[in-house]
């Protein structure tokens, strides 16, 4: 039976060789697996790993993906934990202790330096039909085209593919200067920040690490850059555990 | 601006904006060499840059088409930011128009995923069709 693992976080069981106290997992907590696998915990060097049993042939899918999320906010409501990546499995409990114990000191400094922090990740796209309106009211050129292509029903396909590159170019301006707008406003209340995954069509994708204080900001901060700027479209997400916070 | 408390969000149903958490679960965290890592067969669709269709002529025809529906008569020299604009947006949103290319596109992504949002879910919008796996929505 091999062991998926989910987070780290500190031990503080009286009796690490014992089972987790109450207080420390949600009962009936469950993670990946169909059926879910109850969720345990495995001590080690001071460290809880927090893990469930691993079902053969785990794949990505949606309703694992879920659980691994669910099971770290869950966790993180009791305790700073160090996020792993989804599908980290495990030959064996006694293998996950032995790298507890292993890796003790690192992985309890990054608790410290992660302890009252939350990782909020911010995207950002454009409005269309606000953004395009900007952008033709900052040019004239394309505004006369505008005009020229309307009074003869559209213009020709040419004459439109032509007209569509060029806004299309000012859009692409337009989100660079608005990258650079919500980076700088959002920026001074973080720790750190980091890009996101490259995988996404967004203009902006951030992590942030916050206290949960400056989290509150950022929330206000970024409802205000929405009212002044009415073109953004911000997607917060948050508070999540410090997935792009923790370092091997 | 759409804020989702992903501590609320794990119950069932709760995958309102599942694709953004997911990217993070999958490419963030901590890996520990003496772990196994699952194979991610399956979920390329996670990769797919959708900003290459940004690029497209789809696109540019479409930016055309939209610029000619602007009614650039209802202030084409004011200042972005005008409640005007406001109020024109929340009202051509209220006529039921089609979103925009550009989180459009990031919707498509988001359905392609596999469906992550429960069925009516207003936020759904399109259909994605051949990248569809069944399987995935499990």
């Amino acid at each position: 039976m091999t062991t998926y693992v989910y987070g780290i976080a500190r031990d503080e069981r009286a009796d690490p060789a014992g089972p987790p106290e109450p207080h420390e997992l949600p009962e009936g907590l469950t993670g990946v697996g169909d059926p879910p696998r109850p969720v345990r915990v495995v001590g080690g060097g001071g460290l809880a790993a927090v893990v469930s049993d691993c079902p053969e042939r785990l794949r990505p899918k949606r309703r694992d993906l879920l659980a691994h999320q669910r099971v770290l906010a869950e966790v993180g409501r009791w305790a700073t934990v160090l996020p792993m990546r989804f599908g980290s499995v495990s030959d064996s409990d006694e293998k996950v202790r032995a790298v507890l114990a292993e890796h003790a000191e690192r992985y309890r400094e990054q608790l410290d330096r992660l302890t009252g922090r939350v990782e909020y990740n911010v995207k950002a796209v454009h409005r269309e039909e606000v953004v395009l309106h900007l952008v033709l009211a900052g040019n004239a050129e394309l505004r006369a085209l505008a005009a020229a292509n309307r009074a003869t029903g559209g213009g020709s396909y040419e004459e439109r593919l032509r007209f569509g590159e060029l806004v299309a170019h000012g859009v692409r301006e337009r989100e660079v200067r608005d990258a650079a707008l919500v980076e700088d406003s959002l920026r001074p209340l973080a720790e750190e920040c980091r890009p996101g995954p490259e995988s996404a069509g967004w203009f902006v994708n951030l992590s942030f690490l916050l206290t949960r204080p400056a989290a509150e900001r950022l929330l206000t901060t970024a409802a205000g850059l929405e009212k002044s700027h009415p073109q953004l479209d911000l997607k917060v997400h948050g508070p999540l555990p410090p997935y792009s916070f923790v370092t091997p | 601006m759409s804020v989702v408390p992903e501590r609320q969000s794990g119950g069932a149903g709760g995958t309102s904006g599942l694709y953004d958490v997911l990217e993070l679960v999958l490419d963030r965290g901590l890996v520990i060499d003496a772990f196994v890592r699952v194979s991610l067969v399956g979920i390329e669709i996670l990769k797919i840059d959708i900003r290459v269709v940004v690029a497209s002529v789809d696109t540019y025809l479409r930016f055309a088409e939209a610029c000619n529906r602007l009614d650039l008569e209802a202030g084409p020299h004011r200042s972005p930011g005008l409640p005007d604009l406001v109020g024109e947006v929340t009202e051509s949103g209220a006529r039921g128009k089609a979103k925009g290319a550009l989180s459009g596109a990031a919707q498509t992504v988001t359905d392609a995923l596999g469906q992550a949002r429960e069925k009516g879910e207003s936020r759904v919008r399109r259909a994605t069709g051949s990248r569809k796996d069944k399987e995935e929505s499990e």
